[in-house]
């Protein structure tokens, strides 16, 4: 008779394949798409440059709206019971911690890059906030399994991203607000948005066409970035009563608008991610000046820093750490959570027109990766997570 | 003069065509007309130390002869601290002969400046970190190649439009073409700016960031210079192209203009006094015209 393999065989087995479909259906093509990018880049810049500022509006300004989407659609599902965002309660340490892991290392980056003497550079400190929220629970995944620290890492990223966006809008450096034309625009998406909602459509479209469309001109008139017009919309999608769990895809016989939503937009978002990373990823090898190391050592030392420094806060305050989360676990989620790509990537973007500045910033998003082997290495080192004995 | 690896003889380039542009590249002082509008252009250049002083001292003895009443510059205006004692150090002290004299500075922004530079009056940017004004038939056209966004690039395309001078003039930070091998051309840029540049008829693009003197061949018609040795300099980094007309890069330097007429002379001069580059430009006939 065969022997059954060891326990910690089968459990790899049981989490290999459902994280592997993960990375599969989440994280390969937006890297592909990033790859090409640096590539082509390198090879024939002039070529690169004509081609993807061709095509930057409609894949930054339009076809991202259905990425943050399908974001913002996780993270409405997770206010629904059995999600990490139910009760409200369970969300407010991350916040407290999101404070430190973004005012400590936006504040680490401003210092480097004022030692650095490139004060130009300083424009781009909300880039500081970004987390890839899909790359960093993957490698939390892979450190910590089914941990506490998975809900703690996902809100605090959630929420670090939050503040990431309205930094983004009140920071900005070349648009202009118009904030009374888009807030009254915004009205009649919001108003059209809650009629579909009370009349019970059922069907997802209406909602995307009609809310999201006016949605979309509110926020390009009002000088918000467009990319994000779907996600005061997605809310008054109506959805399942329970969470089927983060990042854990709708079943195609869902009946819920939110979940068709996402069955019907699921792989053209992660086309559209492979054309975000085609077309912001592409930076020439002579970016990497010395300003392009602002950003990756800020986040690196300044987000795992920064969480201890609120979480204790926070305890002095009388809340308390999820169960089996202490100052270890907390220092591998910093530096998971300094990850950036996508998010940071976007924000770059967002922010910094073509030319210098933005090449050495985003260099500096590509950089940020280096946050998951810290991140595992750390965990080997500090015995957290599987490595825990 | 010029790095021995990379001798440049000059030469005489004659034009082919009526309507296109000719470039003689032999020595031509400066016709110094009553009439004719005269500018310098420094980039790179607030660095407060001694090589910036001397640069300064050669504008002062080139202004005792030829009084130039405007200086452009190419931004990296300021290095390190940016506080008023920096500004009087890096700024006020080495030019203030030319400033007495009313010699007016237009300055670009670069990417060692703080962005607040723009409030500073002896730059006369206004407030804006983009703009345009007059010299005789001469109209200049400062930018912020750090933001090239899209509301900047509308401005350049009404403004180079509505532009009736003789000569346009275009000066920024970032270079469209360089063979300095630390920073190069900024392509990215150049994919943006050169179409609307030959749309709209600019004649010559003045830019800093490489901390070498060079003139690049006309590129499409339109001249190209990188005068970013002011105060800063990288000694031995050209690495001249095919591009390349004449570089220098053994020590800092500074370009005087003169534009009379149809015709536009330069002489780049450096710290020491000597020439290391001079020609005249006859004005392209514009695609607008």
């Amino acid at each position: 008779m065969t022997e059954a393999p060891p326990r910690r065989i089968r459990r790899w087995r049981a989490t290999f394949p459902r994280l592997s479909r993960f990375a599969l259906e989440h994280l390969l093509l937006l890297p592909f798409g990033a790859s090409i990018a640096l590539v082509w880049v390198n090879a024939a810049p002039e070529s690169y440059y004509r081609v993807t500022y061709a095509m930057a509006f409609a894949v930054n300004d339009v076809a991202m709206m259905f990425f943050f989407a399908l974001m913002t659609k996780e993270v409405v599902e997770a206010t629904a019971p059995g999600g990490v965002l139910h009760p409200w309660r369970r969300a407010l340490l991350p916040m407290i911690a999101s404070i430190g892991a973004t005012a400590v290392p936006a504040l680490m980056y401003l210092r480097v890059i004022d030692a650095l003497e490139e004060p130009m550079l300083a424009l781009a400190w909300p880039v500081s906030f970004a987390t890839d929220i899909a790359v960093s629970y993957f490698v939390a995944r892979l450190i910590f399994r089914l941990h506490p620290a998975i809900p703690f890492l996902l809100l605090l990223a959630i929420a670090s991203d939050t503040l990431g966006f309205v930094a983004l809008a009140l920071f900005d450096p070349t648009r202009e607000l118009h904030l009374v034309r888009g807030i009254l625009i915004m009205a009649v998406a919001i108003g059209v948005a809650a009629a579909l909602r009370r009349a019970r459509v059922r069907s997802f479209w209406p909602y995307l066409v009609a809310a999201g469309g006016i949605s979309w001109v509110a926020f390009f008139l009002s000088g918000f970035h467009p990319a994000l017009a779907l996600v005061p919309i997605v809310p008054f999608l109506p959805h399942a009563a329970r969470d089927p769990g983060f990042f854990v895809d709708a079943r195609a016989t869902a009946r819920d608008a939110l979940s068709q939503f996402e069955v019907w937009w699921r792989y053209p978002a992660q086309v559209t991610l492979f054309f975000f990373g085609l077309v912001n990823a592409g930076v020439p090898l002579h970016a990497l000046e010395p300003g392009t190391w602002g950003l990756p050592m800020a986040v690196v030392a300044g987000k795992p820093l920064g969480i201890l420094v609120a979480a204790g806060a926070a305890l002095a305050a009388g809340l308390h750490l999820p169960h089996k989360v202490g100052w270890r676990e907390l220092i591998v989620v910093g530096f998971t959570t300094a990850i950036g790509f996508s998010v940071g990537l976007f924000f770059c973007t967002a922010l910094l027109p073509p030319g210098q500045l933005h090449s050495e910033t985003s260099m500096g998003v590509l950089l940020t990766l280096a946050g998951a082997p810290l991140a595992i290495f750390t965990a080997m080192l500090l015995r957290v997570g599987r490595f825990a004995r | 003069m010029i790095s021995p690896k990379h001798r440049i003889l000059p030469t005489l380039i004659v034009a082919a065509a009526a309507a296109s542009a000719s470039l003689l590249a032999q020595p031509a002082s400066l016709p110094n007309r009553s009439d004719s509008v005269k500018f310098a252009a420094i980039g790179d250049n607030g660095t407060g130390d001694r090589p910036q002083y001397d640069v300064a001292q050669q504008m002062v003895r080139v202004h005792a002869t030829f009084r130039f009443d405007l200086v452009i510059m190419l931004g990296d205006n300021m290095y390190g601290g940016q506080s008023p004692a920096d500004f009087v150090r890096k700024f006020e002290q080495p030019y203030a002969p030319l400033l007495t004299a009313g010699v007016k500075f237009q300055a670009s922004i670069g990417n060692h400046d703080r962005p607040d530079q723009v409030s500073y009056k002896p730059y006369n940017m206004n407030g804006q970190r983009y703009y345009t004004y007059t010299r005789g038939n001469v109209r200049f056209f400062a930018l912020d190649s750090n933001l090239m966004d899209r509301k900047q690039l509308a401005w350049i395309e009404s403004a180079l439009r509505d532009a009736r001078e003789d000569w346009k003039i275009c000066y920024f930070h970032h270079p469209l073409y360089s063979n300095a091998s630390r920073h190069g051309s900024s392509l990215d840029l150049r994919v943006l700016l050169e179409p609307i540049f030959l749309k709209y008829g600019v004649n010559v693009v003045f830019s800093g960031h490489d901390h070498v003197y060079e003139r690049i061949k006309p590129q499409k018609g339109i001249y190209y210079f990188v005068s970013g040795a002011a105060g800063q300099l990288r000694k031995g980094n050209m690495e001249p192209s095919d591009q390349t007309a004449a570089a220098f890069d053994q020590d800092q330097s500074f370009v005087v203009v003169e534009i009379a007429g149809a015709e536009m002379f330069f002489q780049a001069i450096s710290r020491t006094g000597q020439t290391v580059d001079s020609g005249v430009i006859r004005r392209q006939s514009s695609r607008s015209d």
